[in-house]
């Protein structure tokens, strides 16, 4: 009788072991087959996923088509990411590294299975040592003063207020940024932003504003419907 | 006999890049950069952040009448404080720790050969 419980046993782990491993997500496969998704719609024609070795000379720079993705699990939440690729709709109001020609707003769309599945691909694409936790989504009063009056940051961003959508063009829009950016993220890129992109019209704030008025800020626009 | 047409088209072309300024290669890039979004390409304020919702619209460096209110010393103050330290609107972001004292006053004299005007006497 125990030798035929034991071959049961025996035989539902076997076939545990096997469903859990067809389980993409379960294994890790998952990742994979975004990475595989992302490589065979072309995905890279327009987006790195690679840090690069040496900063590109300014005429390269404004070669590039579309966005670095090498950091994207450190920049964008996992749940938007998956639901931007079924639906993407611009995040820039005009079209990459354009001061003329607006977002032709063509960003090719996936399915709901590959898009989950490049969402895990990107998720695993982070930034070595970026602290987490040190930044909390925060509607505060502080992070509006900063935002709106001491560095009007709404002068290339376009931002929710009350029912209308205000601010400039030329920066990626910040309506939603609260379900699409990582709070440390923002925080890092204010820090650092060279360590992201190699060059961009965005000012330095270090030294203009201080740590504490950065990390407030950054809260603020992570909570940013 | 003829003579190589081509590389010496090529050879005075060369020779005119070289005898331009690295400094004016990079006033521009900086202009294109970082005033372009808000004053335009062409400097005459309609760049893409001069949208209707913004309270206040970018000023036009081609214009003599209003930059020559200012004097170089204002012009060079708003790029390096930004318009809220200034008395101006604080869409103007400063630019202190952005460019250098010289890529500053490099871009001063770019919006002098913009407007083709000078500040106040």
């Amino acid at each position: 009788m125990s030798g035929v419980i034991k071959t049961v046993s025996l035989a539902v782990s076997v076939l545990l072991c096997v469903f859990l491993l067809s389980v993409p997500g379960a294994s890790g496969g998952m990742a994979a087959e975004g990475r595989r998704v992302f490589v065979e719609r072309g995905c890279g024609e327009c987006h790195t996923t690679e840090r690069p070795l040496r900063r590109p000379t300014f005429e390269e720079f404004l070669t590039e088509k579309g966005p670095p993705l090498w950091y994207a699990g450190s920049k964008f939440r996992k749940g938007w990411l998956k639901e931007w690729l079924t639906s993407p709709e611009p995040v820039r109001p005009m079209a990459y590294n354009s001061l003329k020609e607006r977002n032709p707003d063509n960003h090719p769309a996936l399915g709901s299975k590959e898009a989950e599945a490049v969402a895990e691909y990107l998720a695993t694409l982070k930034v070595e040592g970026l602290k987490r936790g040190v930044v909390r989504p925060e509607k505060n009063v502080r992070g509006r003063i900063i935002f709106e009056k001491k560095l009007g940051c709404y002068g290339c961003h376009l931002v929710r207020k009350g029912r209308r959508i205000v601010g400039g063009l030329s920066g990626p829009s910040l309506v939603g940024a609260g379900r699409r950016l990582e709070p440390d993220w923002i925080y890092a890129f204010l820090k650092d932003k060279n360590l992201f992109v190699p060059y961009t019209s965005m000012p330095v704030y270090v030294g203009i504003i201080t740590d504490r008025e950065m990390r407030i800020l950054s809260g603020y626009v992570a909570s940013m419907e | 006999m003829w003579l190589p047409w081509n590389r010496i088209i090529v050879a005075l072309l060369l020779a005119f890049l070289f005898t331009i300024p690295a400094s004016a290669l990079r006033v521009k890039e900086n202009y294109l950069f970082y005033c372009a979004p808000c004053h335009g390409l062409d400097g005459r304020g309609e760049g893409p952040n001069a949208t209707p919702t913004q309270p206040v619209t970018p000023r036009n460096h081609r214009n003599p009448k209003e930059m020559e209110k200012l004097s170089d010393e204002d012009i060079i103050n708003v790029i390096r404080f930004g318009g809220r330290a200034t008395g101006i609107s604080t869409l103007m972001p400063p630019y202190r720790n952005t460019l250098t004292e010289e890529e500053i006053l490099e871009l001063k004299d770019y919006l002098r050969e913009l407007c083709q005007c000078s500040g106040p006497r």
